[in-house]
């Protein structure tokens, strides 16, 4: 278990000896870190300062996927839908290049998965839901998706799954750096430029890290409607946009045990529309603008560990359209978490916390009058492993939301390392648990339609999975299989009543499935090869419905496809780098009675590059990437267009 | 009634459910001295499947008479190999023509009934709304133009170039519309209005006043003009509550209409319809369907039909049958067939939304 999550890192600090990625090295997580259920890791991290212990600590048997900086590292001027669309077999639903982007995990909607940055919810509370599209890449340094239900450990929203984006000075990697710095440029099909500048600087007492980034495109890209000899030739319009974000790290030592925090993610966002192929173009434009703060101090002892977070967001939504005019929305979110931990024994852990959020909504939807709401939860999280081999973590979360009452939230999982022999190690992993999804403000207060009686969502699953490793001295494997079943309950859709739309609890929805991947790490001398392949089965039913519901039953859910594949490739040799990534997505059907449906996709990417020394401290990496290689004609959500094949340019300056 | 005999040249296929143009042919009942229409047979049933906003999956299903079966869910697409576009928001004939209006597409297609074979697209309409012919060459169709404006138009189509000739504008969110003798009447769904229209000079003759939300209209035997008001919104602050319903009378030639309000504020009224007699109307309210006669003195208190919660509704000019289609927007929906009585009959797949029929 140790070597195997030990090789991560080491072949990313081999890598940046290789090829130059010694900065971002420097951010990838600590070895040990790197497997949630490792109990040895307390026990081996050194006596001077004891790190406090992430939430995936208390996540025994789950699913983590972890894109790490090096999985990230061509993706910087892009966004997490770019990393997680081409990395993974998360289905992502998109509506264009640089346009909305809805996550869907384990056939669940965006709204059933929780978007964490730094422990704080940041789902847009008018819809529920993140818009990966305007999550750069580089305002993180890792991003881990836990899929499956987990609201205890992760509060509202965790049904389908769990997105936590990090950024903060959080291994021992990250201290003691110097100086340290990277520019990068790119210049792509249609338009496409785009610029990032990091800066940073750690010593043992002090870490900071400060990046922008900046990206524009056009989006006039040609496309093709009609079928045989009506084919015909359009190009979109209406689809340029243009998007900026920085943030600002720092994390401040203070004393043997002390630690101070403050974090600024900036993002702003103009977009136009893209509107769909046939449709109206009524010059659609959106300006997406969130300011995200936050403020936490900890204090890690061997025995006892404290920490107070507070943070403070505002999400601003404004929409216009030649159609319906003007539409502003802008919803401020305060929040504050506390929480102690107390380590029994080296195996046995207990923490226990709360967290309050005040959301103030200026929604033009919801009225004039302001509107406001406060929610609450407390948690308490386990883990105690009875054997070395053996490690449990029970979780319970209560939450308070105004009007109706979710039920407790209980979580509870185990993983054990079956088998140890040689080469091969053979964990086996399970939970279950009990989640929930607060209804959005838009729901509640939209108007005309707003449901202030709206249930909220519950949901109950579990999971049970193989872990397997295979390592010699120049190759490691690691094989995962995992399957999982959820109902979710009183289900929330938006149906048409006599004169509006209103949203329903409507019924009850089976999501289930299979969840399959495998990595290689092979090092023959001076070449690299890291190769992942992930295969995913999802199969969601609605299972019983209200008398208003007139979906059937027993049919695969609108736009989630049954079968996803990701295969990639990284390779490495002599300053050279290659790497592709092939993704297969299934067909979607685009009604509840499964008739109609888009058919499945194949997207071939690959990137090509040379990474120079220029000096002792300062290397060049040059970057040619190109999309959809195969020039496939195909649409992710019906009806959008999306662009041909398409190529990127990037030069990227490092030092140290 | 000068006014209908302009209108008995024209054939005797009709149109009814969404769209309310009526053509008129002369018959004469017993005792009745005015010229009602002949009957008339109809073989086909167009269902206009409305679709989901912005993904341009509206299309028209064929529902055979003969068969009681769909032959085609997607006629428009299987026959042109492309798309209708977004939002169908309604569809009316004229001769052997049918016109269908997409809204989201700002456009106004049409076809032959013959073949379903696109002959001409009126394009760059500022969101189209309803279609009705006055004549073999002329034809009008509402456009709300932007939901942020005070004013709609109507757009004057030349059916022979297919060019729009000029539009007048009118009250906001126009929608339905009805030409009886050379006036049309055009219903003002944004405000309680109905802009009367002179479709000889293509004049505006005056507005008359109505309930609340006019959204659909008929013409009867007699020549008058019903509108239906759906009552509007209104904010208390909270929950989002209704205003009544109404329903208004209009004598031709008078710029007054009579209004007889809604028995309840929790539903809206809508998708006004009448019959091939033309004297017998019916609209959706309270999750039903109800019905009256044009000459009955006070509105029904018990619907025709209890269930339904219909988005569109027609009724076969042939034998009365009715025909609602519910809309999920979700799920391929279905229609549902009663007869005259109200009892039902059975019902039939078509793709999502339907909001109206076209009996031909």
């Amino acid at each position: 278990m140790v070597l195997q999550t030990l090789l991560p890192g080491r072949l990313a600090a081999q890598f940046a000896l290789l090829g130059g990625f010694g900065l971002l090295a420097g951010a990838v997580r600590p070895a040990a870190a790197q497997a949630p259920a490792d109990t040895l890791r307390s026990q081996q991290l050194p006596a001077v300062r004891v790190s406090g212990l992430r939430p995936t600590h208390f996540a025994v048997g789950s699913r983590q996927l972890v894109l790490d900086s090096l999985a990230l590292n061509n993706y910087r001027n892009g966004t997490l839908a770019d990393a997680l669309g081409a990395r993974t077999a998360i289905y992502l639903k998109n509506y264009g290049p640089g346009q909305l982007s809805s996550i869907s995990l384990r056939g669940t909607s965006a709204r059933h998965t929780a978007v964490l940055w730094n422990g704080f919810n940041i789902n847009l509370p008018s819809l529920g839901e993140a818009d990966f599209a305007l999550l750069p890449v580089n305002g993180t340094t890792q991003v881990e998706v836990q899929p499956g239900p987990a609201g205890a450990t992760y509060g509202n929203g965790a049904v389908g799954g769990t997105v936590q984006l990090s950024a903060a000075a959080n291994s021992p990697a990250d201290w003691g750096r110097g100086w340290h710095g990277t520019v990068q440029g790119d210049y792509g099909s249609f338009g496409l430029g785009a610029g990032v500048a990091t800066a940073g600087f750690s010593n043992q007492k002090i870490a900071l890290r400060t990046s922008f980034n900046y990206r524009r495109a056009n989006n006039d890209f040609p496309f093709y409607v009609g079928e045989g000899r009506g084919r015909v030739q359009q190009r979109q319009e209406n689809a340029a946009f243009r998007q900026a974000s920085f943030s600002q790290d720092a994390t401040l030592r203070l004393g043997q045990r002390g630690e101070l925090s403050i974090a600024v993610w900036l993002t702003d966002a103009d977009r136009q529309i893209q509107p769909g192929i046939g449709t109206n173009n009524t010059n659609a434009q959106e300006r997406d603008q969130s300011r995200r703060l936050t403020a936490g101090y900890r204090r890690v002892s061997t025995r006892r560990e404290w920490a107070v977070r507070t943070a403070w967001f505002e999400d601003v939504i404004n929409y216009r359209d030649d159609a319906s005019g003007l539409s502003e929305s802008t919803v401020r979110t305060s929040q504050a978490q506390a929480e102690h931990t107390w380590r029994l024994a080296p195996n046995a852990s207990v923490r226990l916390g709360g967290e309050a959020q005040h959301f103030a909504a200026q929604v033009d939807g919801y009225g004039a009058a302001p509107r406001t709401e406060n929610r609450y939860s407390g948690f308490l999280l386990l883990r105690y492993d009875p054997r070395p081999r053996l490690q449990l973590s029970l979780n319970l979360r209560q939450a308070v939301l105004p009007g109706r009452q979710p039920p407790l939230t209980p979580t509870a999982g185990a993983e054990w390392l079956a088998l140890a022999a040689g080469r091969h190690a053979l964990s086996l992993k399970g939970n279950a648990s009990r989640s929930y999804r607060a209804p959005t403000l838009n729901e509640r207060y939209w108007r005309p339609g707003g449901n202030p009686d709206l249930l909220p969502e519950e949901s109950f699953g579990y999971e049970g999975g193989l872990a397997h490793t295979f390592k010699t001295t120049g190759l490691t494997l690691q094989n995962e299989l995992t399957g999982y079943r959820q109902l979710v309950d009183n289900w929330v859709q938006w149906t048409p009543g006599a004169s509006y739309w209103s949203p329903r609890n409507l019924r009850q929805v089976r999501a289930q499935g299979l969840e399959a991947s495998s990595t290689l790490g092979w090092q023959p001398g001076a070449y690299r090869l890291t190769a992942r392949g992930s295969y995913a089965f999802t199969s969601t039913e609605k299972t019983q419905g209200t008398a208003v519901d007139a979906d059937p039953v027993g049919r695969q859910l609108p736009f989630v496809p049954r079968h996803t594949v990701a295969l990639s490739t990284d390779n490495a040799w002599r300053g050279w780098q290659l790497g592709t990534t092939l993704t297969y997505t299934g067909h979607r059907y685009t009604d509840a009675s499964a008739t109609d449906f888009l058919p499945g996709y194949l997207l071939l990417n690959a990137s090509v590059g040379r990474t120079l020394a220029l000096a002792p401290t300062w290397q060049l990496l040059v970057l040619a990437q190109g999309f959809n290689l195969t020039d496939n004609n195909y649409q992710n959500y019906q009806n959008r267009a999306l662009p041909g094949r398409n190529a990127s340019f990037s030069l990227r300056l490092l030092w140290r | 009634m000068k006014s209908f005999s302009t209108l008995a040249s024209l054939p005797g296929r009709l149109l009814l459910g969404s769209a309310a143009a009526l053509t008129l042919l002369a018959c004469d009942p017993d005792n009745d001295p005015n010229p009602g229409p002949a009957p008339v047979v109809t073989n086909s049933v167009f269902v206009i499947n409305e679709g989901n906003f912005g993904r341009s999956n509206a299309d028209i299903s064929l529902f055979s008479k003969a068969s009681n079966s769909v032959i085609n869910k997607s006629l428009f697409a299987s026959v042109n190999k492309m798309p209708l576009g977004d939002v169908a928001q309604s569809m009316a004939v004229r001769d052997s023509l049918g016109y269908i209006v997409v809204n989201n597409s700002n456009k106004l297609e049409v076809v032959s009934l013959f073949k379903f074979k696109s002959k001409a697209t009126v394009k760059d309409l500022k969101l189209p709304r309803y279609f009705v012919a006055a004549s073999s060459d002329k034809g009008y169709v509402t456009e709300t133009v932007s939901y942020t404006t005070t004013f709609g138009q109507v757009s004057v189509i030349d059916l022979k170039t297919n060019q729009v000739t000029r539009s007048i504008a009118v009250g906001k969110q126009p929608e339905q519309l009805v030409v009886v003798g050379s006036r049309l009447y055009v219903t003002n769904n944004g405000d309680n209005t109905v802009t009367v229209i002179n479709t000889t000079t293509d004049v505006v003759e005056g507005t008359i006043t109505v309930g609340d939300g006019p959204n659909s209209v008929v013409a009867d035997r007699n020549g008058r003009v019903w509108v239906l008001n759906s009552g509007k919104i209104v904010y208390n602050p909270n929950p989002t509550r209704l205003s009544k319903g109404s329903l208004s009378q209009i004598v031709p030639g008078q710029l007054t209409a009579t209004t007889r309000e809604m028995p309840s504020d929790q539903s809206s009224p809508g998708n006004l319809t009448i019959n091939g007699s033309l004297d017998q109307l019916y609209y959706t309210y309270l999750g039903g369907v109800y019905t009256l006669g044009i000459n009955e003195a006070t509105l029904p208190t018990q619907p025709l039909i209890k269930r339904g919660g219909f988005y569109g509704l027609g009724v076969d000019p042939q034998d009365g049958t009715i025909y609602g289609g519910l809309a999920s927007f979700s799920s391929a929906d279905k229609v549902i067939r009663f007869k005259s009585t109200g009892a039902a009959i059975d019902s039939f797949t078509v793709l999502a939304g339907p909001n109206g029929f076209v009996f031909y």
